[in-house]
């Protein structure tokens, strides 16, 4: 097993209060990873770390052994962020939005296109089947969607940039119990669905652990230090407990 | 590629040579006038002034309308325009600025010219026969012509201050400035103003043509005599249009006679019989009362 | 004790006590003489002169003014939208370049925008001459940073953070910026940017009747020899032809143009200020502008120290600034409490109709124009400069309001209408109070446009800088020239920051 992406050492701190204490963890491909805690303790500022999009104040994070910060255009695009507010532009349409996630992978003047047309839309019908919203919706403007549509045009997203890892923060605040579990089995490659290739490797904050049996692998966050760091079938309910008293 | 930038450069050049085939003509001599009444007449008069002269001098003259006085004297500054019909004060203040500028003529009444105060006549202001009478117009609602006129402002404003009346002395420390001599005309005989003063000559021709309501506004004085109006040209005609073409262009405007059917038209415009010489130092008491009125710096 | 305790919309409505020290003065200076003239300028309202020549005559003023406008506008459009691209930190941040560089070009616009276009084209015509670029560059400068300003804002006003979520796709930087700020910028164009349209027809207007051309000039000289019938005609033709473009602009801001399909309506929108910028070009051009031969440069006589220090001994410059404060406060009073107090005295929709019409002519009306026919029966004073202002800016006011309040839905004017209470106060508490707060946030950035334009009534008002700036350069005396173009800036920009002072406060004590 290659490892995708590595923290060393990762401390991060605001103007007062640190956020983030001397984070090692390294994630390996194909690895599902759901991380828990309570809110503040530094799960999205953990994520942001670790994509690149917040700078510590100490450490380095690695994609395949190269700092985070000078990978490639082509390696950015192997990761893949489904963002907690989702980070739709509004005034396009959901076809528009989805291709955003494969600009990295596109020129100049694709994007440009993309703006007047709606290109390549077999390709955005794809995604959203999978985030298993109907493509009726296509042409309509992000804002014209209700908060759980928006979250699956975010995730048919996510899906269209081919990334090699994604990261999730609480992708599941705007869904209800049902939708969130077949959104979750189809991010974790659960079940068929057309010829997509779903990123095999994942990790995700998560405010279910009723959800964390589909995860391989549990990391428990407390005041910005790792809590614990286990296996699925290692967590107890005692552990759960104590990562949020 | 160089080519290619060569033929669109070419191309460029036709096109505009199109549309401004007038840029490659021969120069034309451009007159102008301060606009101390309405536009239509300025137009009627001075394109016929234009004609003329082209005839005469086998030049082309054409006639640019200025629509403020400080913008005739700008643009003569900036060689916008070749020869201007200027008031006394902006003649001097364009002489300042464009040194070495040559005055050409004078009207036959520019060498002693007037300005009237004028009344309304519910004011109940008494004509005047001395100077210190003027006093008489403390207190009362009064406008001048425009800020840069000569018979319109500055001689009536010195005139006043010599009857020790100051501005501050009319009613709410304030004259009005009409902006043209007939508009002070139509303010003082509608009552907006009681008093005001502006150019004779503008007084007579409105008389003459009937647009006075004589029962509801007066003369109540007139002024001592003070030169005013002049032609003032650039002093590089020479150069530009051949040898000795500035005291050509002065003879031909001097010669016109209104024996003649066409020119008497131009000279009655003017309200004149004749256009004398003019010289430099007919407008120094001018420039003296400019510099005291902070009009000239 | 009970604390005093004022609401927006009460705020809104207090300035209207500004009426009490406007009718004093005004009354005080007032004379019956000039009451006939102003009965002829109402009644020629209706009864315009239809003669072939004076309609032609207006009709090509109207062509020289709204050639002037659209050039300018489609220039300024252009420059606008490059200068924003300068001036915007989140273009910087994306390109990695410091900010500084924004700030600075931030600042230098600031001052651009804080001349009034009126004296842009007094300075240019001093050091151009008669050059047919004056009108149309007076007005691209300052209407360029107005617009690159609301532009940067806008660009800056997008979340940062969507733009790191699109640059985590691997998205190059320009990528970046089409694909998150070209949806952003260009539905602007088709609001903001024409509704600066038709301000470019006005401020052409204007500087026409101080002299540039065009149907201003037409309104002028018909005004000062009091011939109302000749200038209602060509008022009507100008109202006719705002009325059109307004209406026509409205069908253009409709967002279902542009929503989802930004691209086209990207394109359709450069080609159509393409066209019109060739036709505004060629009509400019048909109508006698010599816009193609070169202009050269003439700079006034050497400016001397001692003459600058003079200056300022010479001239009484505190009286002439609080001249100037006293239009702005009293204009932006008069603008701000008037619109919705003329809504509220009989809310109904021919009423507001009419309402409409009037600001339509308030708007158009120059306010040079607006103070001659005043002091035709009172005395030239700061009250009949700011009354002028007032006036045209009240026009502009009223119309954003209405506009916002269409807009709203109806239901709290409803619920409030159910209760029985008058027709009147349901209107207040249903309609205006829930826009109050938007209300006076435009206002006081009102009060920093009328601030700049107390130069174009000083000059007829007889009061203030615009009327000593008047003097002064028809004295040639560059020194006061260059001293009150700089105490101009200065005291715009000052009254830009207390604005943005007062906005703040609004903002958190509302919040």
């Amino acid at each position: 097993m290659n490892v995708h992406l590595e923290l060393f050492d990762i401390s991060l701190q605001n103007k007062d209060n640190h956020r983030l204490k001397g984070i090692n963890l390294s994630i390996k491909s194909g690895e599902k990873i759901a991380i828990l805690g309570k809110s503040g303790s530094g799960k999205t500022s953990l994520l942001k770390v670790a994509n690149g999009t917040l700078k510590p104040t100490k450490g380095l994070v690695k994609y395949n052994g190269t700092d985070i910060n000078q990978i490639s255009r082509k390696q950015k695009s192997h990761i893949a962020t489904l963002w907690q507010d989702l980070r739709l532009v509004e005034e396009l349409s959901v076809n528009q939005n989805i291709n955003i996630g494969i600009l990295g992978q596109k020129n100049f003047f694709w994007s440009l296109a993309n703006l007047i047309a709606a290109i390549e839309e077999n390709a955005c019908i794809d995604c959203l089947h999978a985030a298993q919203l109907n493509k009726n919706v296509i042409h309509k403007n992000v804002k014209e969607l209700s908060s759980g549509q928006r979250t699956r045009v975010a995730i048919a997203r996510l899906l269209r940039q081919k990334s090699k890892i994604f990261l999730a923060d609480e992708p599941f605040t705007a869904l209800d119990p049902h939708q969130s579990l077949n959104i979750l089995k189809i991010l974790l490659n659960e079940v068929e669905c057309n010829s997509f290739i779903i990123p095999s490797t994942c990790v995700m904050t998560l405010h279910q652990p009723q959800f964390i049996k589909y995860f391989s692998r549990i990391i428990g966050i407390k005041e910005g230090k790792i809590f614990f760091d286990l296996e699925s079938h290692e967590i107890s309910n005692q552990v759960i407990k104590a990562l949020y008293k | 590629m160089k080519i290619f930038k060569d033929r669109i450069l070419s191309l460029l050049i036709i096109f505009l040579s199109i549309i401004n085939q007038s840029s490659f003509a021969q120069e034309k001599l451009r007159i102008s006038a301060i606009p101390d009444q309405f536009p239509e007449k300025l137009n009627r008069l001075y394109i016929k002034l234009a004609d003329e002269l082209s005839n005469r001098l086998e030049i082309d003259v054409v006639y640019k309308p200025v629509i403020n006085y400080q913008a005739s004297v700008s643009a003569f500054r900036t060689g916008d325009l070749d020869m201007v019909w200027f008031g006394g004060l902006t003649g001097v203040q364009a002489r300042l600025q464009r040194p070495g500028s040559i005055v050409i003529a004078q009207r036959d009444i520019d060498a002693e010219f007037h300005s009237v105060f004028i009344a309304n006549k519910s004011s109940e202001i008494e004509p005047i026969d001395n100077i210190n009478e003027l006093n008489r117009l403390k207190g009362k609602r009064f406008t001048f012509g425009s800020e840069s006129s000569t018979s319109g402002r500055l001689m009536p404003q010195y005139f006043l201050e010599q009857a020790n009346v100051l501005i501050s002395d009319f009613k709410g420390a304030r004259a009005g400035f009409s902006g043209s001599h007939d508009t002070t005309i139509a303010l003082v005989a509608s009552g907006s103003y009681e008093a005001g003063v502006l150019n004779e000559e503008v007084w007579k021709d409105n008389l003459k043509s009937g647009n006075i309501d004589t029962s509801n506004v007066y003369v109540i004085w007139r002024t001592p005599a003070y030169a005013n109006y002049h032609w003032l040209a650039q002093p590089n005609l020479d150069e530009r249009f051949g040898k000795n073409f500035t005291s050509k262009l002065q003879k031909t405007i001097l010669s016109l006679n209104k024996n003649k059917p066409k020119q008497k038209e131009i000279l009655e415009l003017f309200g004149a019989d004749k256009f004398v010489k003019a010289y430099d130092y007919q407008y120094k008491d001018i420039e003296t009362i400019g510099r005291k009125l902070g009009k000239i710096r | 004790m009970k604390k005093l305790y004022f609401s927006a919309p009460f705020i809104a409505l207090i300035p209207i006590l500004v009426i009490i020290p406007i009718s004093f003065e005004f009354l005080n200076g007032f004379h019956v003489g000039g009451i006939n003239t102003l009965t002829k300028f109402l009644i020629s309202a209706f009864n315009p002169s239809f003669d072939k020549f004076i309609i032609a005559k207006s009709l090509h003023g109207l062509a020289i003014t709204f050639s002037i406008a659209v050039f300018a506008w489609t220039i300024s459009i252009a420059m606008g939208i490059i200068l924003a691209l300068f001036s915007s930190y989140s273009i910087f941040k994306i390109l990695g370049f410091p900010s500084l560089i924004a700030t600075i070009i931030r600042r230098l616009l600031m001052l651009t925008r804080a001349t009034h276009e009126l004296i842009w084209g007094l300075l240019l015509l001093q050091i151009f001459g008669l050059d047919p670029w004056i009108a149309i560059i007076a007005m691209v400068i300052p209407y360029s940073s107005l617009m690159a300003r609301i532009f940067a804002e806008q660009i800056d006003a997008i979340d940062f953070d969507k733009i790191i979520s699109i640059q985590q796709t691997g998205a190059t930087k320009i990528q970046v910026i089409i694909t998150a700020m070209l949806p952003k910028i260009i539905p602007l164009i088709g609001t903001y940017g024409f509704y600066r349209l038709e301000c470019a027809v006005r401020g052409a207007t204007l500087l026409g009747v101080f002299g540039l051309g065009g149907i201003g000039t037409q309104l002028y000289l018909s005004t000062l020899s009091l011939n109302f019938s000749e200038m209602w005609t060509s008022l009507w033709i100008l109202f006719i032809a705002i009325y059109g473009l307004e209406k026509s602009l409205e069908c253009a801001q409709n967002p279902y143009l542009y929503i989802n399909r930004v691209g086209i309506y990207t394109i359709i929108s450069l080609l159509i200020l393409l066209i019109v910028f060739l036709l505004s070009f060629i009509s400019l051009l048909y109508l006698g502008f010599d816009l193609l031969s070169a202009s050269s440069i003439y700079f006034p006589s050497i400016i001397s120290p001692e003459n600058i220090m003079r200056s300022i001994n010479d001239l009484p410059w505190i009286k002439l600034i609080l001249e100037t404060l006293t239009i702005t406060i009293f204009a932006s009073c008069i603008a701000t409490a008037l619109p919705p107090i003329l809504l509220m005295l009989y809310p109904s929709k021919i009423f507001e109709k009419i309402i409409s019409i009037f600001w339509v002519f308030c708007r158009l009306f120059p306010p040079p124009l607006t103070s001659l026919l005043l002091i035709l029966c009172t005395k030239p004073s700061v009250s009949v400069a700011a009354l002028a202002l007032g006036i045209q800016n009240m026009g502009v006011l009223g119309r954003i309001l209405k506009e916002n309040i269409n807009k709203q839905s109806s239901l709290i004017s409803n619920a409030i209408s159910k209760t029985g209470s008058k027709k009147q106060l349901s209107w207040f508490y249903g309609k205006f109070t829930p826009q109050s707060n938007r209300y006076i946030t435009y206002s006081i950035y009102r009060a920093d446009i009328i601030l700049r334009e107390t130069v174009v009534v000083g000059v007829v008002g007889g009061v203030g800088l615009g009327w000593q700036l008047q003097e002064s350069l028809s004295s040639f005396a560059w020194e006061e020239v260059i001293l009150i173009t700089v105490i101009f800036i200065s005291i715009t920009l000052i009254g830009e920051s207390l604005t943005e002072i007062l906005q703040n406060k609004l903002h958190n004590s509302t919040q």
